[in-house]
């Protein structure tokens, strides 16, 4: 069953969509993981033009974490403050991401970024996760070998404009959270992703907070920052293909019951490892269409717009 | 077919197309355009489309530390963004390359402009790059034995169109040649439009961008929203 769609202007099944959608949902679902850095190099490996599908993917993923963060709120799970924080970091980041996003499509090089940053970030992240993974299973066979400390005080703690953080029993540098921000809100506009991949561990590792509101927390985030993402990118680039979005979304949130259902069964570090090793294969398979020698070496863009 | 001899005498060349738009909607895939039309006497036809014209950058890959990034570009001014030459039989039996190029028949003679201040050879690669790649993405074609004449006075050819047929105005054109002269021309306008919600929401997206950007995010929160309601109960 083909459709149009109108924004990527491009004929793709519906139900290979509906598929999509939800196989990246099982795994999200699984995983407890946006799935926008599995979708958007998906989206580009199925020909959708790599602006629109980034585009798409902060939109859809709005719509993803949403669900998740209003969950997450009833159950108290948020440090609003801290949220609001990262918020203010997002918008700024965001808004400087999209403005490079523009900037880079003009002199023809936004694939080649979106590529690059998905090789960089989908390599160390796989990588820690399968390295970290795979010590805490040895560990556990292993009880008596040392736990590492959860954080270090170091330099960044000496920051200014420190800010009390109640429900994340924290007192620390506002500049901390409102940095994270900034850098999750830069990857947010050029990879189509909600960053929670980038968040969470920084959430953990960087600021130190309880990881119990950490989900809640980046997933209240996320939505205001991948919804200024669309906002942006409507605006700036018309990359926003709602139709192909909402396919999508309807996939995803099928999968992501599935895999949450599927997900509460395995062993959370054996999880980690494979996922840690689908991002690895993925970051492989985007590298390849960076290094192999392409069949025409012209290629066709547009100049001045439709 | 008949009533389309009687003009004939006059004009000594008429055309018409099955349509005259090509919609694009929700199950668009491509189309396929009949053209047809009658001639007085023997000749040849050549038939000619062009797209609605804009600026077309063709861009050349270049290895930067082992990965192929976009390095210099040639810009063509006022393309066309579809380009199609259907003929009777091979364009250099027709006529000369003089007057093919006059009449500016066959993508290797269609004019495009640059300001680049390459080397003409230069100029001249990127030029076939980009036809070559249009040709791949079946937005320009070439197709000699397309037309059928039948007992010589009536003809007719298929236009196909892409998926991603850009929208717009095209221009047919019909030329017909007797011993090597051109005798006459016909032009037809054909529009591609989307339809339907397809257009309203590309439209809405290019027009008012910026309550497509919020009308994205209310759809995506209560989608969303929603999800969470119906899975809760389940």
């Amino acid at each position: 069953m083909q459709i149009y769609l109108p924004i990527a202007e491009m004929s793709l099944n519906a139900l290979m969509l509906l598929g999509l959608g939800g196989m990246v949902g099982v795994l999200s679902g699984m995983f407890g993981v946006g799935g926008g850095f599995l979708m958007t190099p998906l989206l580009i490996f199925i020909g959708v033009p790599p602006a629109v599908a980034v585009g798409t993917e902060a939109n859809q993923v709005v719509a993803a974490s949403v669900s998740g963060a209003l969950a997450h709120w009833r159950r108290g799970n948020v440090d609003i403050r801290m949220g609001v924080v990262l918020m203010i970091g997002g918008f700024i980041g965001s808004t400087l991401g999209v403005w490079l996003f523009t900037f880079l499509r003009g002199i023809g090089q936004i694939d080649l970024v979106i590529a690059v940053s998905y090789v960089l970030f989908l390599g160390i992240v796989g990588v820690l996760m399968v390295v970290e993974s795979a010590r805490a299973w040895f560990r556990s066979r292993n009880p008596s070998a040392p736990r590492r400390k959860l954080h270090y005080h170091n330099w960044l703690h000496g920051l200014p404009f420190k800010m009390r953080f109640r429900r994340s029993k924290l007192y620390i540098s506002a500049l901390l959270p409102l940095g994270v921000g900034v850098f999750v809100g830069i990857l947010a506009a050029i990879m189509g992703v909600g960053g929670g991949f980038v968040m969470v561990p920084a959430m953990i590792y960087l600021l130190g907070m309880p990881t119990s509101i950490v989900v809640g927390t980046s997933l209240f985030q996320i939505v205001f920052v991948t919804a200024n993402v669309t906002f942006l990118q409507s605006v700036n680039n018309q990359t926003v293909d709602i139709v192909l979005a909402m396919l999508l979304v309807v996939g995803s949130v099928i999968g992501a019951q599935i895999g949450a259902r599927v997900g509460s069964k395995l062993r959370g570090e054996e999880v980690r490892i494979a996922l840690g090793l689908i991002v690895l294969a993925v970051c492989v398979r985007v590298a390849w269409t960076l290094v192999v020698t392409p069949d025409d070496l012209y290629s066709l863009g547009l100049g001045g717009g439709h | 077919m008949f009533c389309l001899l009687a003009p004939a005498k006059a004009q000594s060349l008429v055309a018409d197309l099955s349509t005259r738009e090509v919609a694009i909607s929700t199950g668009f895939t491509g189309a396929e355009l009949l053209l047809f039309g009658a001639t007085e006497g023997f000749g040849d036809i050549v038939v000619t489309v062009a797209g609605p014209r804009r600026d077309e950058i063709i861009r050349r890959k270049e290895r930067v530390a082992g990965i192929w990034v976009n390095g210099t570009s040639v810009t063509f001014e006022k393309a066309p963004a579809y380009y199609r030459t259907a003929a009777s039989k091979p364009l250099n039996e027709i006529a000369s390359p003089e007057i093919l190029s006059k009449l500016q028949v066959g993508s290797d003679r269609i004019d495009l402009f640059t300001r680049s201040q390459r080397s003409a050879a230069s100029i001249r690669t990127f030029r076939d790059a980009f036809i070559r790649n249009k040709k791949k993405q079946a937005l320009y074609s070439e197709d000699i034995s397309n037309i059928k004449i039948i007992r010589g006075r009536l003809f007719r050819s298929t236009i196909p169109f892409p998926v991603n047929v850009p929208i717009g105005t095209y221009q047919v054109i019909v030329h017909l040649f007797k011993n090597g002269q051109h005798v006459s021309s016909q032009k037809t306008p054909l529009t591609v439009h989307k339809v339907g919600l397809e257009s309203q929401i590309y439209d809405f997206a290019h027009d008012h961008a910026p309550w497509y950007g919020v009308i994205a995010i209310v759809i995506a929160l209560m989608a969303g929203w929603l999800a969470g309601v119906i899975f809760r109960r389940a």
